[in-house]
């Protein structure tokens, strides 16, 4: 097996690799560059008058973090009830300027290539477009924009 | 429980959450009912359950990913025990925490705790 030595191709590779979760009815490509971890669906505290969106703080090596509802940001449907919740630890926010943010999903599913041209584009920011894939549309994000 | 000017945060459980204050801008706390009220920063708050004072709580600001889901405008982020918290700004109290009246203006409590 030749691999390519092409630092651009390289890169082009690197950028469209996902890590693939599953939030409600939908399936969501997160950016693997961006993933710092995975783990088992974290215990968060609710916040007082917080947007759906935000299910609360969590505690993530003694730091204190934001736990986004995945399915509510994409306005998926609730699924059935996930057998093992995950919570991906991840970087958000223009370079320069990244925060940790927890994602809550129902499952966390592979790592995969969405090769860029394969995307149609989405309508901006936190979503950026929707790619097909082993025989269902994946919804593509940019976690860049959510932190900003 | 709480001296003005001291060091540290006042921290409280409100809402099902847990929430600091530094302890320097606490002016009063007071027994209200089966909770607390809070004298800081010229208004009131209200508290289900007083924890104590620490002095070793790390406060960092509030992401902006936070503020983007929640109107509110804390001093900051922190961890006690494990345990997330929310350190208010005394002059921009949370809704969950700012005293219901007419329970908070009875006047039927008595002060405690403030030495």
């Amino acid at each position: 097996m030749t691999r390519s030595t092409d630092p651009k191709e390289s890169r082009t590779r690197r950028e469209g690799t996902h890590l693939l979760v599953r939030a409600g009815e939908h399936t969501c490509a997160l950016p693997l560059a961006a993933v710092r971890r995975v783990v088992r669906s974290l215990t968060v505290h609710p916040l007082p008058g917080a947007a759906g969106e935000l299910e609360g703080l969590a505690e993530f090596g003694g730091e204190p973090l934001p736990v986004l509802n995945l399915a509510r940001l994409v306005n998926a449907s609730p699924g059935a009830n996930p057998s093992y919740p995950v919570t991906v630890v991840v970087r958000v926010g223009p370079a320069g300027s990244q925060e940790m943010l927890g994602l809550a999903a129902d499952a966390a599913l592979e790592v995969v290539h969405v090769p860029p041209d394969s995307i149609v584009a989405g309508e901006g920011g936190f979503l950026q477009g929707e790619a097909p894939l082993g025989g269902e549309v994946v919804r593509i994000l940019n976690l860049e924009a959510l932190g900003s | 429980m709480s001296a003005p000017h001291a060091p540290g945060f006042l921290l409280m459980r409100r809402a099902g959450g847990l929430w600091g204050i530094a302890n320097g801008a606490v002016e009063g706390l007071a027994r209200d009912g089966a909770g607390y009220r809070i004298q800081a920063g010229g208004a009131a708050l209200a508290a289900d359950e007083i924890l104590g004072v620490v002095t070793d709580l790390r406060v960092v600001p509030a992401a902006p990913a936070l503020r983007r889901f929640w109107p509110e405008e804390p001093a900051g982020v922190a961890v006690h025990a494990g345990v997330p918290l929310v350190v208010v700004d005394p002059r921009r109290l949370p809704a969950a925490l700012r005293c219901e009246i007419p329970r908070c203006d009875a006047g039927e409590d008595e002060e405690q705790g403030h030495e």
